[in-house]
């Protein structure tokens, strides 16, 4: 096998070739093989790292088959055939190209067995990105996407940095197990966390995902932020802090998720809290807890993904996403209904559903070792997130009040795309096993044993019915128009207000000294106009009579002073 | 068009037949019976606490239907606060305009707006 073919080599290579197929179906049918290609070379390679070189003193590998980067690198794939069949409509070359380069990079980045390959992905995957959102082509979206890649970039010139620093430090540039402590190490472990969308640096999660197209926000989904847990799992497992760091991960966003209109920017909140469990578990860093972590990212890129879907299906047809616009759409969508139902219960954890089987690996690591107020966060984030993505979502979107909205039924290709993702969610949670046998480290576990069933439906269920409660009382929020303020007003009122008074003060300052100035500058030269200028004293011609005078006058006071 | 629709009496019959299985959600009496088919689950949830031998990490766990009452009530109190956090947070959707999705309109070309007896 040639030491360069590797998956992300054929994702950029038909990326490329893209453009000069036919738009249509045989361009769709050529895309869908490129992710099964992808899986084809890796798949039965044993362990171990190929395509590897040296280069300039440093040793690169391209690919690095292991456990972890396999079930990472498959997951991604699946996730792109998905969302391939989920676009077949799409005949924006630009979003096609931006979505092969995109998992093409995501996965490249899985499969780096250094930090300097891992760079070039990372930072593929944001600027790749980003055409998914600009693919909006509105003067919002534009915006959005500038944040979004400032953001992005900054993590990867972050990561840059500290790669950097760690080969001055080590002289090495592999990608292994850190110990955070050193500049380097911290500079990697931000660049992480910003992809990751750690708390207070989270923003550009929900404010990009929500402004990219119907089909780009299934895409985006599924990669960046997965990819940020992959290199954590890697790079940092069993760090402390990173268990703190996912609590609160785990629990801010569920506030922000009751209370958003969007349905899409409420996905994105309850994304950011899922990552929050998958970042617990890898702070854990037990052999459980990082089982828990590849399964959760697993099951929870198809529970996110077919959710996204089902909203991107009910954008499609009615044109928004709002909660305070949708409503009855059961009626004439059911089909997007039912398999919104199951993406919901997936991310909810119902028993027989994928996410149960995942999340409970990571809650039980927690329990295990001991971490009391750590899991009691983690229960009561799974009981919020039944509440906002389990219950929310398909509440208003399909039943609620009726909008009066009457959309057709999602089409077809979509509803096959939602079809296998939903499938994909109810046999992972019915059958477990093959997921588990693909996890990194060999754990026995049972997730369906009786106390755990009950204790789950008894979480489950009476947070059902607190929310039916609210709802019957009426104490549940509306649905409002309207945007909340998260950090990113920091970024997006407060300095630019604050630079706004600043450039004000400047000003006013400039203005005031140079005014100041000019008034001395010009009185100044006023003064010596009046003495020297053609009118002034010094500049009259004087009669050589009274020159002759003073002239000797001077030498009259001159004798005098001499003799006396 | 909302008007329009709004007015419209809908004919069942134009519905698919697996929405036709979901009709009875629109008559408010199926509705209630619902919901008191959720007490009663929760109420048996919260009694089989006593039926099986529970294994536990926690001693809070050991109370009954510790599970249970904990999600109701920090979902209760969720929501409530969150409610609270609107008055702090909540602004107009063109708070951000124009440099934000929130107030456009999601462009045509992305969207395939049809209705179902078009």
């Amino acid at each position: 096998m040639p030491e360069i073919l590797t998956p992300a080599a054929i994702y950029i290579a038909a990326a490329l070739l893209v453009p000069f197929l036919p738009n249509g179906r045989a361009r769709q049918l050529f895309m869908l093989l490129v992710p099964v290609a992808g899986v084809a070379v890796f798949w039965t390679l044993p362990e171990g790292t190929y395509a590897s070189f040296n280069a300039m003193g440093m040793h690169i590998g391209l690919m690095r088959v292991d456990a972890l980067s396999r079930i990472f690198g498959l997951i991604f794939s699946i996730a792109a055939f998905l969302s391939i069949i989920y676009a077949w409509h799409v005949r924006d070359t630009v979003q096609q190209v931006a979505a092969l380069l995109y998992a093409g990079a995501a996965i490249g980045a899985v499969f780096a067995s250094d930090l300097v390959t891992l760079f070039v992905f990372w930072e593929l995957t944001a600027i790749t990105s980003v055409f998914l959102v600009w693919a909006r082509r509105t003067e919002g979206a534009y915006a959005t996407g500038m944040r979004y890649l400032v953001i992005q970039v900054f993590s990867g010139v972050l990561l840059l940095a500290g790669t950097v620093l760690q080969y001055r430090e080590t002289g090495s540039i592999a990608f292994e197990t850190m110990t955070l402590g050193s500049p380097a190490t911290i500079c990697i472990f931000i660049a992480f966390g910003i992809k990751c969308a750690f708390p207070l640096l989270h923003n550009w999660l929900q404010d990009a995902y929500p402004a990219a197209t119907v089909t780009g926000s299934v895409v985006l989904s599924a990669f960046t932020t997965k990819l940020a847990v992959y290199a954590l799992a890697r790079g940092f497992p069993g760090t402390e802090i990173l268990i703190y760091i996912g609590a609160v991960m785990t629990l801010f966003p569920i506030f922000y998720a009751v209370i958003e209109n969007d349905l899409r920017r409420v996905l994105a909140y309850s994304l950011n809290n899922q990552l929050g469990f998958m970042v617990v578990g890898v702070g854990i860093g037990t052999p459980l807890a990082l089982n828990g972590t590849a399964a959760h990212a697993f099951c929870h890129i198809l529970y996110k993904a077919l959710l996204f879907m089902s909203v991107g299906a009910v954008l499609f047809r009615t044109g928004t996403a709002k909660g305070s616009e949708l409503g009855g759409l059961y009626k004439t969508m059911p089909l997007t209904m039912l398999f919104c139902v199951v993406g919901a219960a997936s991310i909810s954890a119902f028993p027989l559903f994928s996410g149960f089987i995942s999340k409970s690996l990571i809650v039980s690591a927690s329990a295990d070792q001991g971490h009391y107020v750590v899991w009691l966060i983690l229960l009561f984030a799974s009981a919020g997130v039944f509440h906002h993505s389990g219950i929310k979502i398909p509440y208003f979107a399909f039943f609620a009040h009726d909008s009066g909205k009457r959309p057709k039924e999602a089409p077809t290709h979509m509803l096959i795309a939602m079809g296998i993702t939903a499938a994909l969610c109810i046999g992972i949670g019915v059958y477990p096993a093959p997921l588990y046998s693909l996890l990194p480290f060999d754990v026995t576990y049972h997730p369906y044993t009786t106390g755990h069933v009950i204790t789950q439906l008894q979480l489950l269920f009476f947070s059902a019915l607190a929310f039916t409660v609210l709802m019957k009382t009426g104490v549940y929020p509306p649905e409002l128009r309207s945007v909340n303020l998260d950090t990113d007003w920091i970024y997006r009122r407060m300095l630019p207000v604050i630079m706004g008074f600043l450039s004000a003060m400047v000003g006013a300052i400039w203005r005031g000294l140079s005014q100041f100035t000019e008034y001395y500058i010009t009185s100044f030269i006023r003064g010596i106009y009046a003495t020297h200028g053609p009118h002034g004293p010094l500049a009259r011609t004087w009669p050589s009579g009274s020159m002759v005078l003073w002239v000797a006058v001077i030498l009259g006071m001159t004798v005098l002073l001499t003799y006396v | 068009m909302n008007r329009e629709h709004e007015n419209r009496r809908d004919d069942p019959a134009a519905f698919s037949r697996l929405a036709r299985m979901f009709l009875w959600v629109d008559d408010m009496r199926n509705v209630n019976r619902l919901v008191w088919m959720l007490v009663t689950l929760c109420v048996v949830l919260g009694l089989l606490d006593f039926a099986y031998h529970k294994h536990v990490e926690f001693p809070i766990e050991e109370f009954p239907a510790f599970y249970g009452l904990y999600g109701f009530f920090m979902c209760a109190g969720l929501v409530v606060a969150a409610k609270g956090l609107r008055m702090i947070l909540m602004r107009r959707e063109d708070y951000y305009a124009p440099r934000s999705v929130e107030a456009e309109e999601h462009p045509e070309f992305d969207l395939g707006r049809e209705d179902f007896d078009a």
